[in-house]
């Protein structure tokens, strides 16, 4: 046998009691397809609000999705067989555009662009009264693992949404899209459909749909998540309901853990 | 631009997935098929452990990193390297768990004790042709080939603060077997050796069980219904692989006996071999 191991044992860790990072901040996201691929008439009032949560002193964090382009590259890469960690790599690019665009936007109110490993300087951005601005995109990349028949990456802007509200201890992750939330059934199609303002994961899951309103992996995720035990998902083109969910309001649909 | 689209208040650009929503599992379906692109199937990545073989210091390390030059003459494998972070990752959770950290501070935390590895292992291995690779510079590979350098790559996948909440407990799930493993993958390596200081894989622990008895050579199938409680490799390796399409061949071998590294590679019988 050759030399031993030479082995740590200088600290027995005690029981785990979470400590949460910076719990006062909303990290919101903004949805790609949803609101950003209709552009200004959509975009400009969100931005409105969000600017004037800023103002009354809610630190918000903003995070940006993909949308149509996403789709069309995605597209593209699963025709030529690409394995899932180049296509998740390939799927970095959109969010950060969108992110750039809002960052431009934001500029005159303090909008920052930052990127993923940027968390550390959050507390001097916010206390400037900045709004930090970045890619809803986990950075996984090439490391994101394929999901049995689908080539798609499980980890997109939604889920790097509510990583980033776990990581930071916030409670609620809010997503911002073109519609209520959730409905017993699509409003579009069946007029007595009703709107549900608050499920658990649990009985998400349990309806079985074959579409979900976020990316399944955040619906599993939630019921382990140390901290951010909520999904606010609202409409951003009503007026008024970003900066009701800013303000901690129940607007929208939550899903809880 | 006659490929934009619009009409919904939206501006789509037309593609098969155009306006579908990504969560529809018929949607995803159609996006799959049989295989995915396998970019450099020719390539051996050698993971060399870090509580095995780093923490054991020079005795362990010495033979290891000349056998690694014996391969590298005549320049006949294509190898990619990777280390484990060993006993120092072991000690940053310990402390990092009494502070309560998050899982996702951890998992940004963990990758710097590997790095230290990486650098040693580099420092003794460059003046015969090695380089430290960047995290995905991945397309530098063919010319480090053609130019007999062996890339040292970064083991633990970038998840850092997005570390998913774990199944149990508060550690991160992703760690370095998984981040070599799902590099492999995902480039379409040929195989990957583990060198470990034990023969192979065991039913059980054997530095804490005397009786433990070696697996034989089985498929990735078979050994997921015998899946020990205890295993030299981490369970999201396995998990990763049974879903994955690219790789066919690992191979956990004892790198405290010389030569058993190098019949791996060469695709001999070594250690325990699992098949997919």
């Amino acid at each position: 046998m050759t030399a031993e191991r030479k082995t740590l044992q200088a600290h027995v860790p005690g029981e785990y009691q979470p400590t949460a990072v910076m719990p006062d901040v909303r990290v919101v996201k903004i949805g790609g397809q949803s609101i950003l691929d209709r552009g200004r008439a959509a975009v400009f009032p969100i931005l409105d609000e969000i600017v004037e949560a800023r103002r009354q002193g809610i630190q918000v964090v903003l995070l940006a999705g993909g949308g149509t382009r996403a789709r069309h590259i995605y597209s593209i890469a699963s025709e030529l067989e690409m394995p899932t960690g180049v296509i998740a790599t390939l799927g970095k690019y959109i969010p950060m555009q969108n992110a750039r665009m809002l960052q431009m936007l934001l500029a005159k109110h303090g909008g920052l662009y930052i990127l993923p490993d940027d968390f550390e300087k959050l507390p001097l951005y916010l206390q400037m009264g900045c709004i930090p601005v970045m890619s809803g995109m986990p950075p996984f990349g090439y490391w994101e693992k394929r999901e049995e028949g689908s080539r798609i990456p499980p980890h997109r802007t939604d889920a790097g949404v509510f990583l980033s509200a776990e990581f930071l201890g916030s409670r609620r992750a809010i997503f911002i899209k073109d519609e209520d939330g959730l409905y017993t059934d699509d409003p579009k199609k069946d007029p007595t459909a009703t709107h549900i303002p608050r499920i658990t994961a649990q009985e998400l899951t349990a309806r079985g749909l074959p579409d979900v309103v976020v990316e399944r992996v955040v619906v599993e995720y939630l019921p382990r998540a140390q901290w951010c035990k909520e999904l606010q998902v609202i409409n951003g083109l009503k007026p008024g309901q970003v900066l009701a969910a800013l303000k901690g309001e129940d607007v929208g649909t939550i899903i809880s853990a | 631009m006659s490929d934009l689209v619009g009409g919904d208040g939206r501006t789509h650009i037309h593609s098969k997935l155009m306006r579908e929503s990504l969560q529809n599992k018929s949607v995803l379906s159609n996006t799959d098929s049989e295989r995915d692109l396998q970019i450099f199937p020719d390539v051996t990545l050698v993971s060399i452990g870090g509580q095995s073989i780093f923490d054991r210091g020079k005795d362990a390390i010495l033979p290891l990193v000349d056998e690694l030059i014996e391969l590298k003459k005549g320049n006949k494998h294509k190898i990619v390297i990777g280390v484990g972070g060993g006993t120092r990752t072991r000690h940053t959770m310990a402390i990092a768990t009494d502070l309560g950290l998050p899982v996702g501070g951890m998992a940004q935390l963990v990758g710097a004790m590997e790095e230290l590895n990486a650098i040693l292992l580099n420092t003794l291995l460059a003046p015969h042709g090695s380089m430290p690779m960047q995290r995905d510079h991945f397309w530098d590979l063919p010319l480090y080939f053609a130019e007999g350098i062996t890339p040292i790559a970064i083991s633990v996948p970038p998840y850092h603060f997005w570390e998913p909440p774990p199944d149990e407990g508060h550690l991160p799930q992703h760690g370095s077997d998984f981040g070599l493993f799902q590099m492999a993958e995902v480039l379409g390596f040929g195989q990957i050796v583990f060198v470990k200081d034990e023969d192979g894989l065991y039913d059980k622990d054997p530095k804490k069980h005397a009786d433990a008895k070696k697996l034989p050579d089985m498929t990735l199938e078979q050994l997921l219904a015998v899946m020990p409680e205890e295993n030299i490799l981490d369970q999201e390796l396995f998990r990763a692989w049974k879903h994955a399409k690219n790789t066919k061949r690992i191979a956990i071998v004892n790198g405290l006996v010389r030569g058993e590294l190098s019949k791996a590679v060469r695709g001999e019988r070594a250690g325990t071999v699992v098949t997919k």
